[in-house]
């Protein structure tokens, strides 16, 4: 509306006057005659300041500015004001188009229209709306881009179906393959919505550089009217078989406040969790925990799913998959405890059945007299507490009991530490009248690795601490995977609430600043069960004593297990995710068919110290069942690390075992897959970006457009300065404004004097 | 596994016991004394504020048949001279008094290891064999001793087939860890009670050869350790008579503390 009004007044549009310098370009006839209008000017003032009759001075100054204001805008027509533009030269400039062909240019929510639609109007066949007046001027060359780039001529066959956008590597390459051709400029039609995993700033550099502008045509609404969309889904990538997983599923959705929405859980088509949740207010995402057991082994592909509603624009995004390896290993755990306790056998007991845990008990009963359970053979443990780091880091958790510091040499406490901050192990301390600050761990390196603030003077004070506690969960503990001890989030915190008290002797009361409390006593506000994450590992803080009380207390019904599960979850938890001498990282773990996929392995001895010697081997079987072997290279960017890169031509899974020996020993294997299928991601967040759009027509000198506003996208890429040009002078002195505003002036004059009366 | 050579260390603990290096308080008035007032005191001792032992050597009270009071054979100084033993031997908080508690008592089960002997004539009631069950099957670990003969193992078993239906009672072969836990056992001794040991034997009735039974849960962890045929509780009553053999006292507490650590860890 406003560009239309400001073209209607000045001629041009307002674009036309920023590309272009203002000049004047009188005749010497035209100055004269300037000269004689200027005199006539001065005249005119002297003689109305002379003349008296009944006007007043008011009066005669209002008609002076009148009067020289309509001379003054005659002389300014009478200089020849013009307008200096660069204007490309028809059809000796190149112009790419870049069309966006992603599944999301099929969602029709432009009034049922699909973002595609409009593609195939204006550009589908050469006599169309805006292909025709772009090729008035330019030689056009077009290109169409989700995933890759590629050049193509029949417009209207395009099918739209690509599964990524990616608009950084086509503006990269369109302007690769046109960078040495007469080029005004590039024009980008798409929705915006750029999934690729690298930044677009890189690709306009060269753009930038070399004064290619580029335009931008956006499609599609900036929110949809109905839609549900799951955003986020987080997981690990691999978890021991068994595993109860906490997830967080973060739901968004428009146009459906107040309304409930099922969330499902799926694991390969069997549905394991169902909740129900109701719609907060539009756009504000609602935070949704649920939570599912592994309980098959193997690569398992896991669906959540929210259940499409009535009128969505959208249901692809209701759907998030995420593929997790679940492990049937052991991962071993070191207890070693310093005097007999029922802890402990209530402890092993709690989690003898767990298949994937194997806790080995270094238990000692008099000094230098050690006690073995669970050990693999003579050869473990056989002097007891290890006293090489080599030997220490074969487990993957450490549970330290009623055992006191000055039991360990230094050298031993220090490789406790390393065993968390540098093998990467998870470290829980039990409370004990031996343990935390009692035991005096205080000023240790122990005490640094955990969680909890110990006090020094505590082991020095006489009187000894006491104290039965009931136990609560935190925020953060009620839904904690860690203290779980029930079917739900709710029902576990009530369970938590109802069972019998413990007792404590070490009084801890505060936590590391980057420390997470999940259990908690009410009454004396003392810390039951903290953790934090230090160095590569993780460790816990349990100053409970006789948490078998949950087992053995006379409330507690024979067959509860709740004294189990805490136990089995917190292991678990204790050693999830801690590494191997060998561990695949893997930078993407879903690749388009078709695409390569890197294996990253990180390597190291047995004491962790990453290798970058050794021979590391990747084996892949493709979902065929062909096995491809690739020596992996040593990256040079970080020690330890070893890279691959691996053709996916086959959609399904693909198994990736490494091998990484030393001088013909084997130092560790590790395995992985990666699930090689088109991409889902087009239909998340794809209403019209654009702020994106915006951004890239900004940093290149073009300009953005809708659909609706793209009529102009022809003369603005004429007069945009990029190309062969030639320089025009456009005049300016009949611009309608000028004989509007003399036409004003005038009458202004006029009706000045009837309403005073004046001559 | 490490072999501890421990026999020694053992007797010279029971060496300094005798010769009164360690005073035993041989109360004959707590053995007179009121016995439910006793066990109050000793099972609410469980919880105090100033903190509670980690183990006690708790007895179990049950009713017996025409022998009445047979729980308490031994009690309170075999209990007594046995934890004396134990807290000199092995690094536990354990109390070193007597803990006698009632088997149909709730609170039985936060004293996760129960010493009963005697069962010959043990007669349980419903309420006993019940909080027995719950007991064992609840993580409780049982030690029986001091029974004797054909007869009295019929009465054992009639008794125990009430508490636990369906469950086996099998031997312990020397091989099994619980021989093993603190001190090797190569060999069951049979342990007389004192006065059979005046009278120059070591069996009472037709109780010729020790046995050391078990009954494990379905998980197949040994929850009953029952001592046939021997009597480690008279050994650890009489270990400061020099007349008493130190070869039984010194098997006594090797076998107990092996129970008791085992008991804690398995």
């Amino acid at each position: 509306m406003f560009e239309s009004l400001f073209e209607l007044l000045f001629k041009y549009r307002p674009v036309i006057f920023e590309q272009g310098e203002f000049a004047w370009r009188a005749s010497e006839l035209g100055y004269l005659l300037s000269f004689m209008v200027a005199i006539a000017a001065i005249i005119i003032v002297r003689t109305y300041r002379q003349v008296r009759g009944n006007s007043k001075s008011v009066d005669r100054l209002v008609l002076s500015v009148l009067r020289v204001g309509a001379l003054a805008l005659l002389v300014f027509c009478l200089l020849r004001p013009v307008l200096i533009i660069s204007s490309v030269v028809p059809q000796e400039n190149f112009l790419g188009v870049l069309i966006d062909t992603s599944g999301s240019m099929q969602i029709a929510d432009t009034g049922g229209i699909a973002r595609s639609d409009f593609v195939r109007q204006q550009f589908g066949d050469p006599e169309s709306g805006l292909r025709a007046a772009l090729a008035d001027r330019f030689a056009l060359r077009f290109f169409s881009f989700s995933g890759g780039s590629e050049r193509v001529s029949a417009i209207d066959e395009l099918s739209f179906d690509g599964t990524q956008t990616h608009l950084g590597s086509a503006i990269r390459s369109a302007h690769e393959e046109l960078s040495d051709l007469p080029l005004s400029g590039l024009v980008v039609v798409s929705d915006g919505a750029d999934n690729a995993s690298e930044g677009l700033g890189e690709s306009l550099l060269p753009l930038q550089a070399s004064g290619v502008p580029i335009f931008t045509v956006g499609l599609g609404g900036e929110e949809f009217e109905q839609d549900i969309q799951l955003s986020r889904v987080d997981l690990p990538r691999r978890v021991l078989k068994g595993t109860s997983l906490a997830v967080e599923l973060v739901v968004t959705h428009q146009g459906y406040r107040g309304e409930t929405a099922t969330v499902q859980i799926e694991d390969e088509g069997r549905i394991v969790a169902t909740q129900d949740i109701k719609l907060p207010a539009d756009g504000v995402p609602e935070t949704v925990r649920m939570r599912f057991t592994a309980a098959e082994e193997g690569p398992r592909l896991f669906s959540f799913r929210v259940t499409p509603k009535t009128g969505e624009m959208v249901i692809e995004n209701n759907l998030r998959q995420a593929l997790i390896l679940v492990e049937d290993r052991r991962k071993k755990i070191l207890y070693f405890e310093g005097e007999p306790r029922w802890e402990v056998k209530f402890l092993l007991r709690g989690v003898e059945d767990d298949t994937n845990l194997q806790t080995t008990l270094l238990q000692r009963t008099a000094e230098n007299k050690f006690f073995r359970v669970n050990v693999d053979g003579p050869d473990e443990l056989p002097g007891g507490f290890p006293t090489t780091r080599a030997d220490l880091f074969k487990y993957s958790g450490l549970i330290l009991g009623s055992i006191e510091a000055n039991y360990f040499t230094p050298d031993q406490l220090r490789m406790i530490s390393d065993f968390v901050n540098h093998r990467g192990g998870g470290l829980l301390m039990l409370g004990s009248h031996r343990s935390f600050s009692e035991g005096g761990y205080a000023g240790t390196p122990v005490a640094d690795v955990l969680p909890v603030a110990l006090d020094p003077n505590e082991s020095d004070v006489g009187e000894s601490f006491f104290s039965e506690v009931r136990v609560e969960p935190t925020r953060a503990g009620e839904s904690h995977p860690a203290t779980q001890i029930a079917d739900s989030e709710q029902a576990s915190t009530q369970r938590w609430s109802a069972l019998p008290p413990v007792t404590v002797v070490n009084p801890i009361r505060d936590v590391k600043p980057g420390a997470t409390v999940l259990l908690t006593s009410a009454p004396d506000d003392l810390v039951v069960l903290a953790f934090q994450r230090y160095g590569a590992g993780k460790s816990l803080a349990f100053p409970v004593q006789d948490s078998w009380m949950w087992q053995m207390h006379a409330d507690m019904p024979v067959d509860d297990l709740t004294h189990e599960t805490f136990w089995r979850k917190l292991l678990r938890w204790v050693v999830d995710g801690v590494p191997d001498q060998v561990v695949i990282n893997l930078p993407q773990d879903r690749v388009e068919p078709g695409q390569a996929f890197t294996v990253l392995a990180e390597v190291g001895d047995a004491n962790f110290e990453e290798l970058n010697n050794s021979s590391v081997v990747a084996v892949v079987t493709d979902p065929l069942g062909n096995i491809i072997e690739r020596s992996m290279e040593w990256t040079a960017e970080k020690d330890g690390e070893y890279r691959a890169t691996i053709p996916a031509g086959e959609e399904g899974f693909y198994e990736i075992r490494v091998e990484a020996s030393i001088d013909g020993e084997l130092l560790g294997e590790d395995l992985s897959y990666v699930q090689v299928s088109p991409s889902d991601s087009e239909f998340y967040d794809s209403t019209m970006r654009t702020a994106l759009l915006d951004r890239i027509a900004s940093a290149t000198g073009g300009l953005s457009y809708t659909a609706d506003s793209s009529e102009s996208l022809a003369e603005d890429i004429q007069y945009a300065g990029a190309g062969v040009t030639v320089v025009e002078e456009q005049d300016l002195w009949d611009m309608p404004a000028v004989f509007f505003l003399l036409l004003t002036l005038l009458l202004l004059e006029w009706g000045y004097r009837r309403f005073r009366g004046l001559a | 596994m490490r072999r501890v050579a421990v026999g020694p260390s053992v007797l010279v603990i029971l060496v300094l016991l005798v010769t009164g290096f360690v005073v035993v308080r041989t109360s004959a008035q707590d053995q007179g004394a009121d016995l439910r007032a006793l066990l109050e005191t000793r099972t609410e001792s469980r919880k105090v504020s100033d903190g509670p032992s980690e183990f006690y050597f708790t007895r179990g009270v049950y009713t017996s048949g025409w022998r009445w009071g047979s729980w308490r054979i031994d009690f309170p100084k075999a209990d007594r001279q046995f934890m004396l033993a134990v807290n000199s031997l092995i690094d536990i908080s354990a109390a070193e008094e007597e803990n006698a508690v009632r088997l149909d008592d709730p609170r039985i089960r936060q004293f996760p290891f129960l010493y009963v002997l005697e069962v010959g004539d043990m007669a349980l009631s419903a309420k006993e064999a019940k909080g027995l069950r719950d007991y064992l099957l609840a993580g409780g670990f049982l030690v029986i001793d001091d029974f004797w003969g054909s007869w009295e193992w019929a009465n054992f078993e009639r008794q125990i087939r009430r508490v636990l239906p369906d469950h086996r009672i099998v031997d312990l072969p020397l091989n099994h860890p619980i021989f093993n836990a603190v001190y090797r056992i190569d060999e069951l001794l049979q342990v007389p009670a004192i006065g059979n040991h005046y009278r120059g034997r070591t069996w009472e009735q037709d109780g010729y050869r020790p046995h050391l039974r078990g009954i494990f849960d379905k998980q197949g962890r040994l929850m009953v350790v029952i001592n046939w045929n021997t009597d480690l509780g008279d050994a650890w009553e009489w270990f400061e008579r020099p007349e008493y053999p130190l070869e039984f006292s010194s098997f006594a507490v090797q076998m107990g503390v092996n129970f008791i650590v085992y008991a804690m860890s398995h």
